[in-house]
């Protein structure tokens, strides 16, 4: 399980996450929702050690993550695919790629893992050579998750891979991470897109403000409740106390 | 590329002391500007590949100076191997910068600047080591090994020709690994190839080791060559100059390019812009180096390349 307990973060003078406290289980997908500036993409990064963290934890497995340096969390199982994909523009589509396999013992598998990408995306192969900056944006998308994969990550943290995308692009995204999730790999979504986060996650979180306001199984979920706490419509200001307390 | 890059080297190695070996004045200039040529490798390498432009090159150069010197001269170390130590403590020294790493493009440039300062004024107040302001003279010349006399403006072209030729092996080497890759993924995102498991600092503190390394050998070099160091020479703010406007001017982002550019802006400004202005020659130089900045930002090489293949009929390579 990755935990995250009473986690305080932020830039500086400003503090964005206020005492979060998460649950990931292994296996699972549990998808991060919540409007803009609730902190979700904050959240990632603290788990990665790019957001300094001022109180709490970050654990996987009961192993403390949190005074981990960033580089050290690819051999430990962790990959983050950033928003707005942070893919190596000067580089080509293979180098990316490459890049996503630096540790040792990485590299080491380099070949098998480049035809694992290569086969779950195949337009990146036909582009292996091309510069990554000429890509379009679904294929800059694919990129970042095939450079995330080259690590064989047992938890990956996704920042809104639809951001952006057509939709045919987004369900074809959506589709590999089922395809992760039935391999095993525990999987932390962060998405706008409730709807389509809800249809593959198993566990959700719906955060605001730098706080978690909802904690519950996919399944059970009440869509129309949901979307009033998101939109902090009036009415549901009662509901998140309990919502916390689940 | 690479392979017309060590054909040229092969072929200076023999024809330029067969050509100029009997004109000392010649072979002087063309010793010093392979001096620059050194320094300018050194400081494209930090700069190109680590990512960190240095105003400050002058202070690796000018440790190296004289720590080489006072190894020979005080505790008799024998100048080819006083050399190589003078790298390593031009590296030593170069840890004092470690923490201006963690800053970025202007205040790292601000920061190595004043560290070069520092060392002008250690250099001159700690008199009982370094004779302070008034110098260092008498010191050693290069051997002779072998019966081949390494002090001649020959062997002094020749050893430093070879030390080109290594620096530029080497930044070929490190900029075709895998940390090179990292390197270059590093001025996109640094956080993104933090992400993906490269310890970035570790990287950068690297370059900027193997780059003050280079820096005080050519240091060291140069004060076999010259026999003299004084604290202002030493750590003259044009050692940190001359090898930013060479390599701009024979193109920074190249391997090769830093080398030829010091090379030719040295020697045409020797040769041919001080023979038409005797004095305020540079000023020509810098009108050269802002039409080169202005119309060819990629530098010299690349200029030269381009034009090459639109000679050959603008097929594409």
């Amino acid at each position: 399980m990755l935990k995250v307990e009473n986690l305080r973060a932020g830039y500086g003078a400003i503090n964005v996450l206020w005492d979060v406290s998460l649950n990931f289980p292994l296996g699972e997908l549990t998808a991060i929702i919540g409007p803009n500036g609730a902190g979700k993409s904050t959240l990632l990064k603290a788990v990665m050690g790019l957001v300094p963290t001022t109180q709490g934890s970050v654990s996987l497995d009961g192993y403390p993550l949190t005074d981990r340096a960033t580089w050290d969390m690819a051999s430990l199982g962790l990959a983050l695919i950033p928003e707005g994909r942070m893919v190596f523009r000067d580089m080509t589509v293979e180098e990316n790629l490459t890049m996503g396999a630096f540790p040792k013992p990485h590299r080491a598998a380099l070949g098998r893992n480049l035809e694992r990408v290569f086969g779950l995306f195949p337009k990146l192969r036909e582009r292996r050579r091309q510069l990554a900056g000429s890509l379009s944006g679904g294929e800059a998308q694919m990129l970042a998750m095939g450079r995330g994969l080259m690590s064989e990550p047992r938890v990956l943290l996704i920042d809104e891979p639809s951001l952006g995308l057509a939709p045919v692009i987004v369900r074809e995204i959506f589709d590999i991470l089922r395809g992760l999730k039935q391999q095993g790999v525990t999987i932390v979504l962060v998405e706008q897109n409730t709807r389509m986060a809800l249809g593959l996650a198993d566990g959700v979180y719906l955060m605001r403000a730098g706080r978690v306001i909802l904690a519950e199984r996919a399944a059970a979920v009440d869509i129309d409740r949901l979307h009033d706490l998101y939109f902090a419509r009036e009415g549901a200001a009662g509901d998140v106390a309990d919502a916390v307390f689940k | 590329m690479r392979r017309s890059a060590y054909l040229f080297l092969a072929v200076c190695y023999v024809v330029v002391p067969l050509a100029f070996g009997g004109n000392n004045y010649l072979m002087g200039l063309v010793v010093s500007s392979l001096i620059v040529a050194g320094v300018a490798v050194a400081w494209a390498l930090l700069g190109n590949l680590g990512g960190m432009v240095s105003f400050g090159h002058a202070a690796f150069f000018g440790v190296g100076a004289y720590a080489s010197a006072l190894l020979s001269m005080k505790l008799g170390v024998p100048v080819l191997l006083a050399i190589p130590l003078a790298g390593l403590i031009a590296v030593l020294f170069s840890v004092a910068m470690l923490p201006a790493l963690r800053l970025s493009g202007p205040y790292f440039a601000l920061a190595i600047l004043a560290y070069a300062q520092i060392f002008r004024i250690l250099a001159t107040e700690m008199e009982f080591l370094t004779h302070g302001s008034g110098g260092i003279s008498q010191i050693p010349v290069l051997p002779t090994i072998a019966g081949f006399d390494l002090s001649s403006r020959t062997g002094q072209f020749l050893l430093l020709l070879t030390l080109l030729a290594a620096f530029l092996a080497t930044y070929d080497l490190i900029r075709r690994s895998h940390y090179g890759i990292a390197l270059r993924a590093m001025h996109d995102s640094e956080d993104a190839t933090r992400v993906v498991g490269v310890n970035s600092v570790l990287l950068k503190s690297w370059m900027l080791f193997v780059s003050a390394f280079m820096t005080g050998v050519i240091g060291a070099v140069n004060a076999h060559v010259i026999n003299f160091l004084e604290p202002d020479y030493a750590f003259s703010g044009g050692w940190s100059v001359l090898p930013i406007v060479a390599a701009i001017f024979g193109g920074y982002r190249t391997v090769t390019g830093p080398a030829i550019g010091a090379v030719v802006i040295y020697l045409v400004d020797q040769l041919v812009f001080k023979a038409l202005v005797s004095t305020g020659h540079q000023i020509i130089l810098g009108s050269v180096l802002a039409l080169m900045i202005l119309f060819a930002p990629d530098g010299l090489l690349p200029l030269l390349r381009n034009a090459l293949r639109r000679m050959r009929g603008g097929s594409h390579a």
